[in-house]
């Protein structure tokens, strides 16, 4: 775990979990930011500065940008949340970018996810590949239906997830979710972005919902509008720090 | 280019049937107008045009912006950053400067840049040229700059100077982690692939697209040598699939699957679109994967759209194999998320 020393778009500290090897580093981190401060506005990449990383340049990995969008009536409030993927990388030891997404800068706060892994290019040697894992989503009433790409890829001090949503039994669809992990760490303590469903207020994205892991249990109190839409296919993509687990390493 | 002594031409300046004469430095110089041999390239053409634009708009330019070209051209004279020792104007430093912002894709600067850059020279360990590879390896990083290589067609092997016919390749690259792979480049600019036994020559300097100011050139050249002979020498492919990997039925635009990351992951780099109303795109290979490469990957995609969902979020399952029945390829398959094409699959995906 370490704290940023500084950002240039008025975010405030930032706190990392974090796993790094020689060659790779492993970051979660969860913050929020207002597009409409100054030094957002002026900066052309967002940058975090923070203590020395064990690598000093890293290829783009993925992190993702999410806004909320409410609107409130009389009898329910239509949730048109959303999120997409935007680009980072680790531009020096002390340098972690962020592209500068400005579509959905008018939604007010932005909310970012790190649960990235940083890799290098050029290396002595090929990838080392993982062994995937069947995630056994569970239930005392099974309500929550997965995609067969609802898996896991773990290693000693972090672990890779990707769940794909595919369907809920109707009387639960507005209720909070609850299952268990059969066969995912239990060392896993983080929020999740839950990027999927129609967006209707915003189109050209699809929707967000936050859904947490803890203790190998899955919860989602609530979704947006439209997450069950058709074709929309929620999903969750992290690496995720295993905790206890994090700091300096070898390459596993 | 002929120099004179003053006593014949003193004074003497003007053009007539394609022979110039002008006073430079207290000497007269005549000089013949010169016509390029052979058709013009592409690129060549949008560095004429482009040449033509920047002169035009140094009239549009205040005293102020100009006087603050001269006063930066006394500084360049005699200087290397330019690339090359001699005494230059305000007006051709802002021409040379702009010419070389605008091939790196920047806008033309109005304002002379502050003080002068001086840029190192580029370090490289090795240039490797067989009928299918044109790659610099071992390039040193320069933060902030970007490279700019000419090559030539391949030359019998017996010519010593035909640095006259190289061209650019590369307007304004950065080294892909210590490596430039001009395969591409090569065979979409040359227009032919060199052939074993053939020289090619080589320039390289790098180019700082902020100011337009450049390092010394440096030179090279290299004898094109079968794939046996190379990998003799020591040539090791990069585990990397680019377009120059694919066969021509591929249904993706643009393709950097990097498999040297020597961690748990592929690093992809690949815009999909998509084929016969099916959510995958194929990338069918010329060559195999190495075995330890084949396998199942899971990577972070972004729509590229501007319709519905355009930048929609997605997964995508990655399925990297060798058939014995119909090829190498590898497979970007939706999973997550709507789909939508184009979409660039990006970031690291992990293997297993």
């Amino acid at each position: 775990m370490f704290n940023s020393t500084g950002n240039n778009f008025g975010a405030g500290t930032i706190q990392f979990k974090d796993y790094q090897a020689s060659n790779y580093v492993v970051l979660n981190a969860k913050f929020s930011y207002d597009p409409t401060n100054a030094a957002y506005q002026a900066a052309d990449v967002l940058e975090i500065y923070v203590p020395d990383l064990s690598i000093d340049r890293s290829a783009v990995a993925g992190v993702i940008l999410t806004f909320q969008d409410r609107y409130v009536y009389s009898s329910y409030t239509w949730n048109n949340d959303g999120g997409t993927a935007i680009k980072s990388w680790i531009k020096d030891k002390n340098t972690i970018c962020l592209e500068k997404f400005t579509n959905f800068d008018d939604k007010g706060e932005i909310t970012i996810f790190i649960q990235a892994l940083y890799a290098q290019k050029n290396q002595p040697g090929n990838p080392i590949k993982g062994t995937r894992t069947r995630i056994n989503m569970t239930q005392e009433t099974r309500y929550l239906y997965w995609s067969s790409d609802t898996f896991c890829v773990i290693f000693e001090h972090w672990v890779f997830l990707h769940m794909q949503f595919s369907s809920c039994s109707y009387s639960y669809r507005n209720q909070p979710w609850e299952a268990n992990m059969e066969d995912f760490p239990t060392d896993v303590n983080a929020d999740v972005p839950f990027l999927g469903g129609s967006n209707q207020y915003n189109p050209s994205v699809n929707g967000y919902s936050l859904a947490h892991v803890e203790n190998g249990v899955f919860t989602c109190p609530e979704r947006m509008s439209g997450f069950e839409s058709t074709g929309y296919d929620p999903f969750i993509f992290a690496f995720l720090v295993r905790d206890g687990e994090e700091g300096n390493g070898d390459t596993e | 280019m002929i120099a004179l002594p003053s006593i014949a031409f003193g004074g003497f300046s003007g053009s007539a049937k394609g022979v110039t004469a002008r006073q430079v430095g207290g000497r007269s110089i005549l000089s013949l107008k010169c016509f390029p041999t052979g058709a013009a390239t592409g690129a060549q053409l949008a560095r004429r045009a482009s040449l033509k634009k920047i002169s035009k708009s140094w009239k549009e330019l205040s005293s102020s912006q100009m006087t603050g070209w001269d006063r930066l051209a006394e500084h360049a004279s005699g200087l290397s950053s330019l690339g090359q020792t001699a005494e230059i104007s305000g007006l051709n430093l802002y021409i040379r400067l702009n010419v070389n912002r605008t091939m790196a894709g920047e806008s033309i600067l109005s304002d002379a840049p502050e003080q002068l850059s001086v840029l190192p020279d580029v370090v490289y360990d090795k240039i490797w040229v067989t009928p299918k590879t044109v790659v610099i390896k071992g390039i040193t990083h320069e933060d902030g700059y970007k490279l700019v290589i000419k090559m030539s067609a391949g030359q019998s092997a017996g010519v010593s100077n035909a640095w006259s016919k190289t061209v650019i390749l590369s307007p304004g690259m950065e080294d892909d982690w210590g490596d430039a792979n001009m395969t591409m480049l090569y065979f979409k600019t040359i227009g032919v692939k060199p052939a074993v036994g053939e020289k090619i020559f080589i320039e390289m300097y790098w180019l700082e697209p902020a100011s337009g100011f450049t390092g010394q050139s440096v030179y090279a050249t290299k004898v094109c040598e079968s794939e046996e002979d190379a990998a003799a020498e020591g040539y090791v492919k990069r585990n990397q699939i680019t377009m120059a990997d694919l066969k021509e039925e591929s249904h993706v635009s643009e393709c950097d699957v990097d498999f040297s990351t020597n961690a748990p992951v592929i690093s992809f780099d690949a815009v999909c679109l998509g084929h016969s109303n099916v959510a995958s795109s194929e990338a069918y290979l010329e060559d195999e994967l190495p075995s330890d490469c084949v396998g199942t990957s899971m990577a972070l995609a972004r729509g590229m759209g501007t319709g519905n969902a355009g930048l929609a979020a997605q997964s995508y399952i990655i399925w990297l194999r060798n058939s014995s029945w119909d090829g190498s390829s590898i497979t970007f398959a939706h999973r997550g998320g709507y789909y939508v094409k184009p979409t660039e699959v990006f970031g690291p995906g992990i293997l297993y």
